[in-house]
């Protein structure tokens, strides 16, 4: 019998350890953020979001789990949030998810006023660039509902190399000094210009805007009516200009990457109005290329300056239904500013968010140029928005760099 | 009897069930869509706002999905044309006894076997490119300059381009639909052909291609099947963007559904992506139907 009670003894105090086991309580309160990833894990930013991941959990003791996805996000994000999947965290470019995934994000004002360990004592919004917060509060409706990092300005990006043997000193203010810089490269051997099929309808809306400002060219693009006479004005810059060889012959076949790794990392062209993002797409093929960055000319009077541009983020948002929201924030943070935040932009060649993070030396230029920037512009002056107006714009610049269609032609292809 | 009725609703049901979900399911709830305004794909039924015919009316006035329309009809006659003489000619010369039939058949199928990307890409790198392509380095080397600086992927070339690689790819799979049935010919009828003293093209247009209607019957309708759901051809051929030359419907109905993948103020529609699924879908049926009105299997009893 005394034999029977003891193993029932036993077999109690082998069941019941676990609830008075230190594991079992430390178990019940560590939190986990689920993050879903527009990154790859092999990309460069992948690699540095993960490495941080593992450090903010060695630091707090939160745990984030980590689901690449890639640029698969957007297909695949909206599905697992509707079928009410655990999704505390998530990105994507900053106007996507603003308009895109507007209805299930947390709004993060109450989070974004107070500071964090490395915000040096100052509010997290005091202490990432104003620009992008002040980008992210239009985009949202005039509320903060996302967190921006990893930003891009659409600039020309340049190689300084090629500029200084063509004896150039300084990058083109005015639309006469880039023709003259065009001239020069020309005279040592260096085509200036090339372009992807990927970004020819943003070259066309950057210029536009250039020659009859911001709110036309939108008009114009929105409208898919590109009767203005700028749009034939256009055809007769860039027809003269293909003439001049100021633009690769081969800008007519490239299909993107193509341009940018066969011309610009190659050291063929010269200039690419790209983005700030270039040197990183293209640092396997061109590691030691010396960088620099301007901002696009004004072409005409009526046009807009070297002070609207297009910029813009990747960005974080936290899904409504998070019971994490608050340390989702905390990662947020400790991603976006201090060291994690200038690991990223050096890994990824790219721009830093804080106010204090060092700007890598391949987009240093680009840094007065956003810094300088007053007016905004959407991505591609709107050129993209309708698959219509950008493949007609494909197509007859195409035709226009070849010489197969003239300035008139041009304009009546725009307007067939 | 009654046990093998018993048996086959016992082992059909799994099948036609699964058949219900997975074909007949999406179906209709893509038709029923289709007449709908819808954003996402996966909004719920509640929050879609009937259209009627708005879907329809919209894709027929937009200049793209019209290009992608005639896009898609001339990769279906010529290039369904270059692909049945070519497949056709390989099949009748391997089935012809010659030596070597193996290693020529696997060479030839053997664009079926890689990656349609890594196809995509040796085509647009290395026979196409301008600088170092096969195509500029043999003109180059045969002197034609105006041949070795010709932009293959140019905007008058790349549809042309696009077509040659896609169907390059394509030859293999159909040419050993033909060999197969070239293969079932009784060779009765080619030894009595051969002792009457027919030649090799006698022998061809009198016994072989009458032989092969029913083989011509599926190979049209699995090159139509195959026409409809082009897309990754020209995804490779316009990676980031539409492009006129290079799209097909499809890749029109991933831009409405997905959102394009630059552009950020690019509008979803899923509705009108649905009715693109279902003009698709007719387009098959029609297909079918056509090509078992006008090509009857059994005109040819073996």
């Amino acid at each position: 019998m005394k034999r029977k009670v003891l193993i029932v003894l036993l077999a109690l105090v082998v069941l019941t350890s676990p609830l008075f086991a230190g594991g079992g309580a430390e178990k019940a309160t560590k939190k986990t953020v689920t993050y879903w990833s527009m990154w790859n894990e092999a990309e460069p930013q992948g690699l540095v979001i993960a490495n941080a991941a593992a450090a903010f959990e060695k630091e707090t003791g939160i745990t984030v789990d980590i689901v690449f996805n890639g640029r698969e996000i957007r297909k695949t994000l909206q599905p697992a949030l509707e079928s009410g999947e655990k999704i505390d965290l998530f990105d994507e470019d900053i106007s996507r998810v603003n308009s895109v995934w507007s209805k299930y994000l947390l709004p993060l004002e109450d989070f974004a006023k107070k500071s964090y360990p490395t915000t040096s004592g100052k509010a997290y919004v005091d202490s990432v660039s104003t620009a992008l917060i002040d980008l992210a509060r239009a985009e949202g409706g005039g509320t903060l509902k996302v967190a921006p990092y990893q930003p891009f300005a659409f600039v020309a990006m340049y190689n300084k190399d090629l500029f200084a043997k063509a004896g150039i000193t300084t990058t083109p203010k005015t639309w006469t000094e880039f023709e003259a810089v065009c001239a020069k490269l020309v005279a040592a051997g260096i085509t200036p210009i090339t372009v992807d099929d990927a970004y020819m309808a943003a070259f066309f809306g950057y210029n536009l805007s250039r020659m009859i400002g911001y709110d036309r060219t939108l008009a114009m693009a929105d409208n898919n009516d590109f009767k203005d006479p700028a749009v034939r004005e256009f055809g007769q810059i860039w027809s003269d200009f293909a003439k001049k060889g100021y633009i690769s012959r081969k800008a007519a076949s490239n299909i993107y990457p193509a341009g940018q790794i066969e011309e610009i990392a190659a050291g063929k062209v010269a200039m690419y109005l790209n983005g700030t993002w270039l040197p990183n797409e293209i640092k396997g093929n061109a590691p030691n290329m010396n960088w620099g960055a301007f901002a696009w000319p004004t072409i005409k009077a009526e046009g807009v300056g070297i002070e609207a541009n297009n910029y813009g983020a990747q960005c974080f948002a936290i899904n409504a239904n998070s019971t994490v929201a608050e340390e989702a924030f905390q990662f947020i943070v400790y991603m976006t500013t201090g060291k994690w935040d200038g690991e990223l932009a050096k890994e990824s060649l790219g721009v830093p968010m804080g106010k204090d993070s060092e700007w890598p030396k391949e987009t240093a230029e680009a840094k007065t140029i956003i810094d300088n920037t007053t007016k905004w512009m959407t991505w591609a002056v709107g050129m993209e928005n309708v698959a219509d107006v950008n493949a007609k714009i494909k197509e007859n610049f195409s035709r226009l760099i070849l010489g197969n269609l003239d300035a008139d032609g041009f304009y009546a292809a725009m307007n067939k | 009897m009654k046990k093998n009725r018993l048996m086959i609703v016992l082992f059909l049901t799994p099948a036609l069930l699964c058949y219900l979900l997975v074909f007949l399911y999406p179906s209709v709830r893509t038709t029923v869509m289709s007449f709908f305004k819808v954003e996402s794909v996966s909004d719920p039924i509640s929050s879609w706002t009937f259209n009627g015919l708005e879907n329809y009316r919209t894709l027929w006035a937009t200049s793209i999905f019209k290009q992608s329309m005639k896009n898609i009809a001339r990769i279906w006659f010529a290039g369904g044309l270059g692909v049945m003489i070519v497949a056709l000619f390989f099949a009748v010369s391997l089935t012809n006894g010659m030596k070597g039939v193996k290693f020529f058949r696997s060479v030839i199928y053997l664009p079926n076997v890689v990656s349609a990307i890594a196809m995509g890409t040796m085509w647009i790198n290395y026979v196409y490119n301008s600088s170092y392509g096969l195509l500029h380095n043999i003109f180059a080397t045969l002197r034609l300059a105006v041949l070795s600086e010709t932009l293959w992927t140019g905007p008058d070339n790349l549809f042309w381009s696009m077509l040659v690689a896609y169907c390059f790819g394509m030859v293999g799979y159909h040419m050993l639909i033909f060999m197969a049935s070239i293969e079932q010919i009784p060779r009765d009828y080619t030894e009595a052909a051969l002792i009457e003293g027919a030649n090799a093209f006698q022998r061809f247009y009198k016994i072989t291609l009458p032989f092969l209607r029913g083989c011509f019957r599926t190979n049209l309708v699995m090159w139509t099947v195959f026409t409809v759901g082009f897309f990754v051809w020209a995804q490779l051929f316009s990676p980031v963007n539409l492009s006129n030359a290079t799209v097909a419907p499809m890749n029109y109905m991933y831009e409405l559904v997905f959102g394009s993948s630059a552009s950020t103020g690019t509008m979803r529609n899923s509705g009108a992506g649905a009715a693109i699924g279902v003009i698709m879908m007719v387009i098959v049926i029609i297909a079918f139907a056509l090509t078992n009105l006008i090509v009857r299997s059994d005109d040819v009893e073996l």
